[in-house]
């Protein structure tokens, strides 16, 4: 079934279980209501009730859902937010929705941030599972040199908006990170089942909230906002 | 949002839409006020007071991890003070204090760790040791680890960090707030690479969850500098040594000093040339005598009112184990200070252990810088000896040859020595500064 982009305009689908609109964009599956924090999972043309998770916890992001950048130029808007937690913390991981029509992910750890477009798996095929991943190991992906820099199983912790596959708590995500030497940035995606040697890889850079123009931005006591991004800076 | 829903619901739930607010708990073992500086970024806050762990559980409340009694203790800069580096202003929220053993001698150092809600974080580090300072900041990417004339380096960014030591350290105290697990008694093994004033440090972790590397780009800060960006008042304590990242003073600008030195050089050498081809060396007096024989005569040393540089050469024939002596006067004809110099040649030699051996030299020449130029009259008084006599051997006899605008050679070694010397001692004392830096790594000379 073809949708609509997901930049497009929301589909007129309603929450099952408060009736409030449930604007559902584009090829997004997961959303959490936003008037009474319903999971709702949409397979075909048919909505699930996840049920009401526990809210995503506080863990002190500047971003906001709905905020606006751009990266390297292309415009996005944030659609949704995954948090995960593993032995060493929380972190989330943002949803973007850009211009264009194609989707993106800005990981955020540790106040680091880093933007991944998805890139098509044959371009990996075959590299590895994720139990053969060490922290330090170099390999080069698509002509890229890079190192291991992190490999984790993580929780699902909790989201807000939307989710492009289907959010349930209880899942594991298996991945790891690669950096480059010039600053390149790699994840790669084994889903809920490590055991495989398919991850979708994300290519992607690291960047600062100011080289991508979020706004706006979450506000905190005693802490002035950075300067807004100048006019025609970030409008997508 | 449109309004086409028939139900009537709750308004839009939007989290995060209202300020972020500090808060200030009270610790549930110590009763201490805790401030919580770093808003939800936090995995594990440690009483200021008392030590004891807190660690916010899934309902976002914050649960009592571990109950400890410890003293509070100062650190160089106190928890949430606020300072003003790289251009934004960043918080104290968590202060770590770590070790490394190495050879019986235990180095502490103390880490600040630095938040901004918009940035992240930073680590500022306060070597107890030798008080010098370093900022810490997220590598933006991975360095490559390799050799370099069997050194292990690491590049990135076009910069080549030499391996400075690993090193496994410990942490001994802990106050504040992180975004990650620590607590005291935590080791870590961390390689550091240093190309001062800069570093990179790179550090290991592992957990049942996975194992990650952090790569931290490390900067040396005057003392000073904290001190202004902290608004501390008085003076930072004072560094003592080199440390892995100060700058060494005698290199910076180096390069400037050789190629300046290698310009100096080429202008020397023309220099020499120029001067040592506009000097004639005209013979303005030729003699031989007995050398019971004074000679006296008129010279001319060139229109007055210049200078020049006189050369006296001096050689007396046959010597054998005897000395000759000239005493030579130039007294000008229209000044009252005369000029004196006494050149020597002499021959010596015999048997001694069944070598034979000679030393001495029939021949010499003197040069005198700085004559006025003029007339002058010449005289010249010769002596000689036999052995330790002062009677002159017979049949003696000596020569004097005077030049005027001869080649003073110390016009042209002088300048060089002076042109080679600086570089050279900036050199050497650079030299000095990197072996007492590296006498602290793992490269050190075995003592």
């Amino acid at each position: 079934m073809m949708r609509a982009p997901v930049n497009g305009p929301p589909d007129p689908t309603f929450c099952p279980e408060c009736g409030a609109p449930a604007p559902f964009r584009g090829t997004t599956v997961t959303l959490i209501c936003e008037y009474c924090g319903s999971t709702i999972v949409r397979t075909g043309v048919d909505l699930r009730l996840v049920g009401k998770v526990s809210a995503i916890l506080d863990n002190g992001s500047p971003l906001l859902l709905g905020a606006r950048g751009n990266f390297r130029g292309d415009p996005f808007e944030i659609l949704g937010r995954l948090q995960v937690s593993y032995g060493r913390g929380t972190w989330n991981e943002w949803f973007l929705g850009f211009r264009d029509g194609t989707i993106g992910w800005l990981a955020e750890a540790l106040g680091q941030y880093a933007v991944l477009r998805p890139r098509d798996p044959s371009t990996v095929a075959g590299v590895a599972t994720h139990r053969a991943f060490t922290v330090g190991a170099s390999l080069t992906l698509d002509g890229t040199a890079l190192v291991v820099v992190d490999t984790r199983v993580a929780q699902y912790r909790g989201a807000e908006g939307q989710l492009p596959f289907v959010a349930e708590p209880g899942l594991s995500f298996y991945s790891a990170d690669l950096r480059g030497a010039g600053g390149e940035y790699v994840t790669l995606d084994w889903g809920n089942d490590g055991n495989h040697n398919r991850p979708v890889p994300y290519f992607g850079r690291s960047a600062t909230l100011s080289q991508l123009g979020m706004h706006p931005l979450r506000r905190f006591a005693g802490w002035p906002m950075p300067q807004p991004p100048a006019a025609g800076g970030a409008r997508p | 949002m449109t309004a086409s829903s028939q139900t009537v619901v709750a308004a839009p739930q939007r989290p995060f839409r209202d300020e972020a607010q500090v808060e200030t708990i009270a610790c549930p073992s110590c009763g201490g006020p805790i401030t919580r500086g770093a808003f939800g970024t936090v995995e594990k806050i440690v009483c200021p007071y008392c030590g004891s762990e807190l660690s916010p559980s899934d309902s976002g409340a914050l649960a009592l991890l571990l109950e400890v009694r410890r003293q509070q203790r100062p650190s160089a800069l106190p928890l949430h003070a606020r300072g003003t580096l790289d251009g934004a202003t960043w918080e104290v929220v968590g202060i770590v204090w770590r070790e490394v053993t190495a050879d019986g001698t235990t180095f502490p150092w103390q880490e600040f760790l630095l938040y901004n809600p918009y940035l992240g974080y930073r680590f500022l580090l306060f070597f107890v040791y030798d008080r010098h300072w370093a900022i810490g900041r997220p590598l933006d990417g991975a360095p490559e680890i390799g050799m370099f004339f069997s050194r292990k380096v690491a590049k990135f960014g076009g910069k080549r960090y030499r391996h400075f030591q690993t090193s496994l350290a410990r942490v001994t105290y802990v106050e504040g707030e992180f975004p990650w697990q620590i607590r005291a008694g935590d080791q870590a093994v961390a390689h550091d690479y240093v190309a001062p004033p800069f570093g990179l440090s790179v550090e290991e972790t592992h957990d049942e969850n996975g194992a990650d590397i952090a790569y931290t780009a490390m900067e040396h800060l005057e003392g000073d500098a904290v001190w202004k960006a902290f608004a501390r008042s008085g003076r930072p304590p004072n560094p003592v040594g080199v440390g892995p990242l100060r700058p060494n003073r005698w290199k910076q600008g180096a390069g400037v000093t050789w190629v300046s030195c290698a310009l100096l050089l080429v202008l020397w050498v023309a220099i020499s040339i120029g001067y040592t081809a506009s000097r004639d060396a005209v013979v303005v007096f030729e003699g031989r005598s007995a050398i019971t024989e004074p000679l006296t005569q008129e010279i001319d040393l060139g229109p007055a009112g210049d200078v020049t540089a006189v050369s006296v050469e001096f050689s007396a024939q046959p010597l054998s184990n005897a000395w000759a002596y000239a005493d030579v006067l130039l007294v000008p004809h229209d000044r009252d200070e005369a000029i004196g110099v006494g050149v020597e040649a002499d021959e010596w030699h015999g048997v001694d252990g069944g070598e034979s051996w000679t030393e001495g030299s029939s021949h010499n020449t003197v040069t005198i810088g700085g004559v006025p130029t003029g007339s002058y009259t010449l005289q010249i008084t010769p002596q000689a000896g036999e052995g330790t006599s002062t009677t002159p051997p017979v049949g003696l006899t000596y020569a004097v040859v005077i030049r005027r605008d001869v080649v003073l050679a110390r016009y042209i070694v002088l300048p060089l020595l002076v042109i080679i010397l600086v570089p050279l001692l900036l050199w050497s004392f650079g030299l000095m500064v990197e072996a007492q830096r590296w006498k602290n790594s793992d490269y050190a000379p075995s003592s």
